[in-house]
């Protein structure tokens, strides 16, 4: 008997899992029992035509199994893909690289390698999306064309692999997957968003998964059973029969706990003796709006613009921006508000229209309303987009600035705010009837400064993923520096303190939009800081709403106090969670 | 021949899934079909070709011309310009 072995890797989406381990690597193809297709002699044109065919036969069948199960979106990717292995261009093409006597593999690869790039490098995010489908496609017409197929599992299984692309997972029969285990990947990879829906646990980034997998799975030994608990970002290795039981134990409460907290959904949070708090979703595109508004969210108190300006070769143009906006500002209407922040960008992501300088250390540099200075045609079509969304989707529409640093920045955004409007009103263009104007506090200049800000402007959001990397001046990316990127950590506790009372001052409320909000425990300390709005991710929700439910303003003042008496992450964690730990 | 000119409305424009709607739909009739992104500047694409017409870019607010030539050169053009204008299944806003 091995003993277990538990690894950590960051959480993805919730959920307990205990089974076999299913293998995937890029190369997991195996010879097909009926390897008949692959004809000897065969013109290279004749075999591209069948396998194309074949090809598209099996990705009908695919989205007709999809639309069987009621998952009509998916379906429809894959019936659009079974079209373009039927592409009279795309077949040709390959044709006649493959010539007479040309490898077809080759050509094949060639000629859909070549389509995707004409597909990625036009200026529209949701086509050039698709090329990762003419990718896919190319790979699934060589797969026939060898005569392979994908192994999938033959029994519930967990995936361990280093990332998931969405057309494996797609074939894998429903309740097949029992998990998702990524030794690579992100929070945001396509595996861990499919996960999610599927209602299944996903957990990223596990340092030494795949080697401690492969160490104990043999040709002849049974495959490996793992158990893995995607809240905690927990695997273990061989689990026995003793962290089974415990994993069995999470998976009971964990249960209870979705139960409990599903039934507080159409009420709004509030604490145990009924002081509201605003709870809110933060998003990332106009397709989360609707995830967002099931999970119960009073709003919207992060909507990231980024995507619209990531991934394309020349700005977004401002009709483009109003159709976003305008579409996430009428799913929530007059009674939910949203706030838009202004792009957040820098040097540290590649925009090639912006021509931005590379620098030493973008987090440190020209970023987000910095460079408007330079420069303020970009934000200014934003704002503009903005004012008429607003006007377009009869709502009120939040704003605000990230990476706000000084009293002059404010002015700046005010002032060019102010620009935006009377643009559009001069050419006679409708506009909102005003804008609530908020800043990100995210940056320590800005903690120092929040009486000033907070005069200037409508509300503070607290950004405390890049607070807590500047306070604590800690690298967000270097997993050395774990230790210090905790937002938990009193000193980051004090900053909040000091910019909730610099936003008393003026009468202006406080959100916070970091992972802090989502985190249970950080909800009660930020709550019991005073804090008047908490934003998170749409699957966070649940979990805040149901620990906000269980104390009392007096609880919460009586941890904000401790906490900031504290030295360190580790005590404010555990104090916190002593506050959530059910009654003995 | 024929030709027509018709303004893209729905939401997410011609990409995948109204592109496979459309193609499938042109690929009914016998006529040689095209379909030219005005707005773009775009050369005529083959209309039967999910790939050609994807990579026409046609995106909400772009005008494309539709022509359409052979025996039901007149049925097919009034048939995916209603296609265009209905909102390629998807639904139209405002």
């Amino acid at each position: 008997m091995t003993r277990p072995v538990r690894l950590t890797g960051v959480a993805g989406a919730p959920g307990i899992a205990i089974g076999p381990v299913w293998r995937f690597d890029a190369s997991n193809a195996v010879p097909q029992a009926d390897a008949s297709r692959q004809v000897p002699g065969q013109r290279p044109a004749d075999a591209i035509e069948a396998a194309a065919a074949e090809t598209a036969r099996q990705l009908d069948a695919l989205a007709g199994r999809l639309r069987d199960l009621g998952r009509e979106e998916e379906s429809a990717i894959f019936e659009a893909q079974s079209m373009m292995a039927l592409d009279p261009g795309l077949v040709e093409e390959a044709i006649g690289r493959a010539g007479e006597s040309g490898d077809p593999v080759d050509a094949v690869q060639a000629a859909t390698a070549a389509a995707a790039e004409l597909l990625a490098a036009l200026d529209d995010e949701t086509l050039a999306a698709r090329a990762a489908d003419v990718r896919d496609v190319g790979a699934r017409i060589c797969r026939v064309l060898r005569g392979e197929d994908l192994a999938l599992p033959a029994v519930p299984s967990i995936a361990v692999c280093d990332d998931l692309p969405p057309s494996v997972t797609a074939e894998i029969p429903p309740g097949f997957l029992l998990g998702i285990a990524l030794s690579g990947g992100s929070r945001t990879a396509h595996a861990v968003i499919l996960a999610r829906s599927l209602g299944i646990p996903a957990i990223v980034g596990i340092d030494g998964l795949i080697a401690a997998v492969d160490r104990r799975s043999g040709p002849s030994t049974s495959p490996v059973t793992i158990a893995m608990d995607g809240e905690r970002g927990e695997v273990v290795v061989d689990p026995g029969s003793r962290v089974t039981m415990e994993y069995r134990g999470r998976e009971a409460d964990l249960t209870a706990r979705r139960a409990t907290a599903a039934g507080l959904r159409d009420r709004p949070a509030a604490t145990a003796d009924g002081e509201r708090i605003h709870l809110v979703a933060n998003i990332g595109t106009p397709d989360d709006a609707q995830r967002a508004l099931a999970a119960g969210a009073e709003g919207v108190g992060l909507f990231r613009t980024e995507f619209l300006f990531m991934s394309r070769q020349t700005p977004p143009t401002e009709t483009e921006q109003v159709d976003a906006y305008r579409r996430v500002l009428e799913a929530f209407g007059p009674e939910r508000p949203v706030v838009i922040r202004l792009a957040d960008i820098g040097g540290d992501k590649a925009i090639p229209y912006l021509r931005l300088a590379p620098e030493q250390n973008p987090f440190l540099g020209v970023r987000a309303i910095r460079l408007a200075y330079a420069d303020s045609d970009l934000l200014l079509t934003q704002l503009r987009a903005i004012w008429r969304a607003g006007a377009a989707a009869r709502v009120v529409p939040h704003v605000m600035a990230p990476m706000v640093a000084t009293v002059a920045d404010v002015e700046l955004l005010v002032s060019l705010r102010d620009r935006a409007r009377d643009t559009l009103v001069s050419k006679g263009l409708p506009v909102a009837e005003r804008m609530v104007t908020g800043i990100m506090v995210e940056v320590p200049s800005a903690a120092f400064l929040a009486p000033e800000l907070a005069r200037r402007v409508d509300f503070f959001s607290i950004g405390t993923n890049d607070l807590t990397q500047y306070v604590l001046a800690a690298d967000r990316g270097n997993a050395a520096l774990a230790g210090l990127q905790d937002a938990l950590h009193p000193a980051v506790l004090r900053a909040i303190a000091g910019i909730v009372a610099g936003a008393d001052s003026a009468g202006i409320p406080v959100a916070v939009c970091g992972e802090l909000a989502g985190d249970p425990a950080g909800a009660l300390v930020l709550t019991g800081l005073g804090v008047d709005e908490l934003s998170a991710d749409a699957g966070s929700l649940d979990g805040v709403r149901a620990a906000l439910a269980r104390v009392t303003r007096a609880q919460l003042d009586a941890l904000a106090r401790a906490a900031l008496d504290a030295f360190d992450a580790e005590t404010v964690r555990e104090m916190a969670a002593a506050l959530l730990a059910p009654a003995r | 021949m024929r030709a027509e000119e018709v303004e893209v409305r729905n939401p997410s424009g011609i990409h995948a899934r109204p592109a496979a709607l459309f193609v499938k739909t042109a690929a009914r009739f016998v006529s040689t079909i095209s379909l030219e992104n005005v707005t773009k500047g775009k050369a005529p694409a083959n209309a039967k070709s999910i790939m050609a017409v994807m990579g026409s870019g046609a995106a909400r607010g772009h005008i494309v011309r539709l022509t359409a030539d052979g025996p039901d050169e007149d049925q097919a053009i009034t048939v995916l310009h209603d296609l265009i204008t209905g909102g390629l299944g998807e639904t139209l806003e405002g």
